[in-house]
């Protein structure tokens, strides 16, 4: 019998996954397509957001913004993501390059898959190719 | 009569198709193909490839002369790997961040026309790579892996500055529209 109890919870486990996820692909499915988010660094350092889809926020945390130069002068960023749910997300991100006076200069082309483990800290991470870009605008999709 | 019903019925099925319509190349709604490399494959690979290449020191100052080398495409299936390169080069060039040299034939006779006043820059580095792939299958979901692999060399001395693998999997039972 007790061989046998940690293959029930084992069972009961997988089954919970399933149901979430079920769960999670209804509300999907009731809902209006997943809009995009928006985290812009500031000048002055930090960063502000523009959460469009309420449901990525309940799940997934920005928790920083860095922002630094690389050797030639140009404008790094990294983000710090966590998936605060308890199922693994898969977030698409794709950056956007501002100048000093907002104008956009840098602009990626497609949409970066990003696996999201529950609980797991991902940095994300963009180098301008451009001088003048010096504010980045990470845009965020939850699929 | 019958007739006519079975022209309604076939009418009907006709017109339950999906009509071609123009796309955002660089949106969600495209095809998601499990047995070959989709166009946004090759945008993903190289803007993540272009990300990595700008970090190296080689890149850090200045437009560096860049001859683009030969990439294998060893995959089943059939494309130009231009398509590939292109989303290093296009960016690059636009920002000025590389001096791209035009191939072997171009810069040789323009040197040749210009006798020793040529002013066609000497390439420092080539770029040079290799696509692969690898597919597996569990019942009926089946798995695509293709892997992108860029090596910067650097040619006066002949030795990799740069080099990275990406890879993009695929997996599902057919083919998908998104991500």
């Amino acid at each position: 019998m007790k061989k046998f109890l940690p293959l029930l919870a084992l069972g009961l486990l997988a089954g919970c996954t399933t149901i979430l996820e079920t769960g999670d692909k209804l509300e999907r499915g009731m809902t209006p397509p997943d809009a995009v988010n928006y985290a812009t660094t500031k000048p002055e350092g930090g960063f502000s957001t523009q959460l469009s889809d309420n449901r990525i926020g309940n799940k997934i945390e920005l928790l920083a913004a860095r922002k630094s130069k690389t050797d030639g002068g140009y404008t790094r960023v990294q983000f710090d993501l966590r998936n605060g749910a308890y199922l693994r997300q898969t977030i698409n991100v794709s950056f956007e390059w501002l100048a000093a006076d907002g104008t956009v200069t840098e602009s990626q082309p497609n949409w970066i898959v990003t696996p999201l483990e529950p609980g797991a800290l991902t940095t994300v991470t963009a180098t301008a190719l451009k001088a003048q870009s010096a504010e980045c605008r990470l845009r965020l999709i939850s699929r | 009569m019958n007739k006519l019903s079975l022209l309604a019925c076939a009418v009907f099925i006709v017109g339950c198709g999906t009509p071609a319509t123009y796309k955002d190349p660089q949106g969600r709604e495209l095809v998601v193909s499990l047995d070959k490399v989709n166009i946004q494959d090759f945008a993903t690979a190289g803007s993540q490839m272009l990300q990595s290449m700008i970090s190296s020191p080689s890149f850090s100052k200045g437009a560096p002369v860049l001859q683009l080398g030969s990439i294998t495409n060893d995959t089943a299936d059939n494309f130009d790997t231009a398509l590939l390169l292109s989303k290093l080069t296009v960016p690059l060039v636009n920002a000025n961040r590389v001096t791209l040299l035009d191939n072997d034939a171009t810069a040789n006779a323009a040197r040749a026309t210009s006798g020793s006043n040529a002013n066609v820059p000497r390439a420092e580095y080539v770029l040079k790579g290799k696509i692969l792939e690898d597919r597996s299958n569990a019942g009926s979901t089946r798995q695509s892996s293709f892997v992108f692999q860029l090596t910067l060399v650097e040619v006066k001395r002949g030795v990799a500055v740069w080099t990275e693998e990406k890879i993009v999997t695929k997996q599902g039972t057919k083919n998908a529209v998104g991500f």
